[in-house]
């Protein structure tokens, strides 16, 4: 028994322990405010310029990091665990290269006082739920613990003054940077919708690059209507939004395109950061695919908004609710549900109808049903399994690319899962692309074997209208000439049960504009 | 054809119909994986009192590459960590491998678990891949066709929230109705059997390790502590390892059940509750932000239990190849328990073949240093805690302990 005796008795020479602690922000206060800027990225540039707005007309000095490059890759292996999803490497990798530039331009203290870091977290076991571990681990070895990191939880949007009051997550600052989001995905839908098809190389860019600078100020100059309901029936009633994107819509009409050329339709889906990201993170894939003559369909952040709020998918997360209207709640969640459609959509008529609609979420989690249960939580849940179903049931893509990141634990389920998936429906063209960061070459010709395919049943589709409508090349041309104006990229073309839109065009030629009675 | 139709086709339903009332002649099959290690005793629970005898409730063996070989292969979908992908070889031996056939296959998708840092942390859900392992598995046994139909085996694999009691008798009357052909109330007094079984296993096995805590106390005598995931009690996923040092004569607790009583923890913590660094022993907040996932967190909380406790003076960390879940958690791990001079070994990258020799050397260097260091830990460890240990006086005079 004689530890006994010795216990409570510190011997003289032995040192105090330090236990290990979790990082910690020290606040960023409201009076920091004009001396600090924001860092922030995870999006595309076009969502970051326009949340640049917001932040700018709330008065704070915000900046979105670069864009990702390969070599951020390297920086992030360098300083987190092994083994992490490429996602978290890329973006540890792409603060941490930022850090160290701005280091070596001035110092470690300079740097930690005059930036803070805005990731989005907070939402589960996977996921963002824990990259800012990987964050702070960087940051230790970079020997900047001072420097400041802020979560902004997705579910909540007046979370209040956070961390000293620098940042206020209120609801104008909230409802701002949700309709940048909306706006991005919608000028995103514009851009992919186009350029396959524009006549003079390189008009897109330019017009969707100006767009962008017109709706940052938008943004910019946004009116107040005060920190609360004021606010909110504002954003939801106002014309100040849906009249720029009536504006953006005529920078639009300038394009010419040629919707004859025939391209294999591709819908991106797969793990949230890497099939939003438009850069080296996925090997540029949207960019290539257009390369090898196909139009991309992009996937929206607004589905996964949609996700997070929809009443039946996220019940689950109300499981702790000490809410004393339950019902209450639920009808109001509902309602708001509702909302955000008639938002979305009412911004889609501001641009011609053009953007791609929000699939309904009952749909996907009815037809994901039998193969992936809607409430497994993490990544992209069941919307894997039922944006790749939806896409071809209706007939929206030729082919599902999935971009999945390597080591990323739900989508290797749903992966698996889609296994089943194609056990069903044999027909469906389903590329899963497992991205590593660094082995391009094996990713792209995998697709590349499923896209062959996409390309031949797009061109057999074209022939088929052709023949079945009776027209031609050539006399679609005379038309065209006759009519200019289908020729417009903001001239709609609506799905006519086909995937491919050279197809679509051709039937809505014949059966709208009554060109094969012609 | 019309989509509906082809919508109602692939519609999820029960492989065959459902078994009758009585139940005594049914035979169930449970995939022996993943948080079925730390839950087993509940769903043994749950099921004898819906009438199903002992015997005809079965569990897939242990994990081995045999069983893999014999019964999964040619069934996995997806390359991911050891401990979903070989759940195949435990389907296909429930499925191929029993003499007296089962009518249902049990692979319930555990969404939350019970978890002695309930109310502390955020959550207690499970890892992405335990939720969802048993939907990507079932789809290497349907892709080509029906392998549970045509064995006449009911696939049923309810989704669950275990963690959250309020919400299970909902979720498996919903799920399991037609399975089991349930009425409600049947199946509210099997969930409270099932966690009544599982509450009194769990108050047993933590009792147990303080037992073995204050016989080390007593006897100034060191043990080990397992940091991993309930499911490296599975000799094939984690190979033993802790088998081989208990051979050397360490007394060896598991994370999952340290004894979690007041007296035991406020002593550990005390400094760290008064200081204000927690809020309470079991508040995790200090060195886990994101506490989400309720295997991690038991993690971290095991680390900070080990690292204070003085006759842990070992804790040996497992892990399994490519498990996203730890990959954050590796470096926190060994800085808590690393703090107080504690030793720390890691077996990282397990997968399905025992890396023998290299256990060994392993085993034998860290037998070595428990050998030479323990005795110097424990006094070091003493030394920052208060002198009214509880486990001084042992609460139960039966604390005989095998090593
Ligand atoms: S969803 Fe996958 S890639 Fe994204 S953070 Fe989670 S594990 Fe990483
Ligand atoms: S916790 Fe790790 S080992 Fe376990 S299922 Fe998840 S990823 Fe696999």
């Amino acid at each position: 028994m004689a530890q006994l005796t010795t216990i409570g008795q510190l011997p003289l020479n032995q040192p105090p322990i330090h236990h290990y602690t979790a990082y910690r922000p020290r606040p960023f206060k409201r009076e920091e405010r004009d001396k600090v800027t924001i860092l922030y990225g995870g999006l595309t540039w076009k969502h970051e310029r326009l949340i640049q707005g917001t932040l700018h007309n709330m008065k704070y000095n915000a900046e979105p990091l670069p864009n990702i490059a390969r070599d951020d890759l390297d920086a992030g292996k360098e300083l987190i665990d092994v083994g992490a999803c490429c996602p978290t490497i890329f973006t540890t990798g792409s603060l941490v290269n930022f850090l160290k530039k701005e280091v070596a331009a001035s110092s470690k203290g300079e740097v930690a006082n005059k930036y803070v870091f805005l990731t989005a977290g907070a939402c589960g076991p996977c996921r963002f739920g824990q990259y800012h571990e990987s964050y702070s681990m960087a940051l230790d070895g970079l020997g900047l613990r001072d420097f400041r990191m802020f979560l902004l939880a997705q579910d909540e949007l007046d979370q209040g003054p956070s961390g000293g009051g620098g940042l206020e997550i209120n609801l104008p600052l909230s409802l701002g940077l949700i309709w940048g989001i909306l706006f991005g995905d919608l000028l995103s839908d514009l851009e992919y919708l186009t350029r396959p098809y524009e006549i003079n190389p390189g008009q897109t860019d330019q017009v969707l690059k100006a767009s962008v600078e017109y709706l940052y100020r938008v943004f910019r100059e946004r009116p107040d209507h005060g920190a609360k309901y004021g606010t909110l029936a504002w954003h939801l009633l106002t014309n100040y939004f849906t009249n720029a994107l009536r504006e953006v819509c005529k920078m639009w009409d300038a394009i010419e395109v040629d919707r004859l050329r025939v391209k294999a339709r591709v819908k991106i889906t797969g793990e949230f950061w890497l099939q939003t990201h438009e850069g080296d993170g996925n090997y540029n894939i949207k960019r290539w695919l257009e390369q090898e003559d196909a139009e991309v369909v992009p996937p929206p952040v607004a589905v996964w908004l949609h996700y997070l709020l929809h009443p039946t998918i996220r019940k689950l997360e109300h499981r702790h609710s000490t809410s004393k209207h339950p019902r209450l709640e639920q009808t109001l969640l509902q309602a708001l549900e509702r909302i955000y459609r008639w938002t979305y959509n009412r911004f889609r008529k501001a641009l011609a109808d053009l953007p791609n609609e929000l699939p309904d979420q009952e749909e996907l989690r009815e037809l994901a049903e039998p193969f992936y249960h809607f409430e497994l939580r993490g990544g992209e849940g069941h919307m894997l399994i039922g944006k790749a179903l939806h896409a071809y049931h209706h007939k929206k893509a030729h082919m599902i690319c999935e971009l999945s990141p390597y080591s990323c634990m739900p989508n290797t389920m749903s992966i698996g899962s889609m296994a089943n998936v194609i056990g069903k429906y044999p027909d469906l063209l389903y590329a899963p692309i497992e991205v590593k960061g660094d082995s391009e070459v094996h990713a792209l010709s995998r697709c590349q074997m499923i896209l062959t395919e996409a390309k031949r049943r797009a061109h057999e589709q074209f022939q088929e209208v052709l023949k079945k409508t009776g027209l031609t090349v050539e006399k679609i041309r005379k038309y065209e000439e006759r009519h200019p104006e289908t020729r417009r990229a903001t001239h709609r073309v609506p799905h006519l049960g086909y995937s491919g839109t050279a197809a679509n065009y051709v039937l809505h030629l014949a059966q709208d504009r009554g060109l094969a009675r012609a | 054809m019309p989509f509906q139709t082809l919508r109602t086709w692939f519609e999820r339903k029960p492989s065959v119909a459902p078994p009758p009332k009585d139940r005594s002649q049914l035979r169930v099959g449970i995939a022996r994986v993943l948080n079925v290690w730390s839950t087993h005793q509940f769903w043994v629970a749950f099921l004898k009192e819906l009438g199903i005898s002992s015997e005809n409730i079965v569990f897939s063996s242990d994990t081995s590459e045999e069983q893999g070989r014999e019964f999964g292969k040619g069934r996995g979908t997806v390359d991911c960590c050891y401990p979903v992908k070989c759940i195949s070889g435990h389907y296909g031996e429930l499925v191929f491998g029993q003499k007296k056939k089962i009518n249902i296959l049990l692979s319930p998708m555990i969404h939350s678990l019970p978890s002695i840092l309930h109310g502390h942390v955020v959550d207690t859900v499970t890892c992405t891949r335990v939720m969802a392992g048993p939907e990507n598995i079932k789809a290497g046994f349907l892709k080509e066709r029906d392998v549970f139909a045509e064995n006449d085996i009911v696939y049923a694999s309810p989704f669950v929230s275990l963690g959250d009691r309020h919400m299970v008798t909902e979720q498996l009357f919903t799920s399991l109705k037609d399975v089991f052909d349930l009425d409600l109330e049947e199946t509210a007094r099997a969930v409270q059997a099932g966690f009544q079984a599982l509450d009194s296993f769990t108050t047993k096995a933590r009792q147990r390790s303080r037992d073995i805590l204050a016989w080390c106390a007593q006897n100034g005598k060191p043990c080990i502590l397992v940091l991993a995931r309930p499911y490296h009690m599975d000799p094939g996923i984690g190979h033993e390892i802790e088998g081989e040092l208990q051979a050397h004569g360490y007394p060896i607790l598991w994370l999952q059940y340290l004894p979690g009583d007041d007296d035991l923890v406020n002593w550990l913590f005390e400094e760290d509750v008064k200081t204000g660094r927690i809020k309470s022993p079991f508040d995790i907040s200090d060195v886990w932000t994101s506490s989400y996932s309720s295997n991690t967190n038991e993690i971290m909380w095991g680390a900070k239990f080990a690292t204070r406790c003085p006759w842990i003076t070992c804790v040996i960390r497992l892990s399994s190849y490519e498990c996203g879940m730890d990959q954050p958690t590796y470096t926190p791990s060994q800085k808590i328990v690393e703090a107080t001079g504690t030793l720390y070994f890691k077996f990282g990258d397990l997968d399905s073949t025992k890396p023998g020799g290299g256990i060994k050397i392993r085993v034998e260097t860290i037998v070595h240093y428990l050998s030479k260091y323990s005795e110097e830990i424990i006094q070091r460890k003493l030394g920052y805690l208060s002198p009214d240990c509880p486990l001084a006086v042992a609460r139960r005079s039966d604390a005989a302990v095998s090593t």
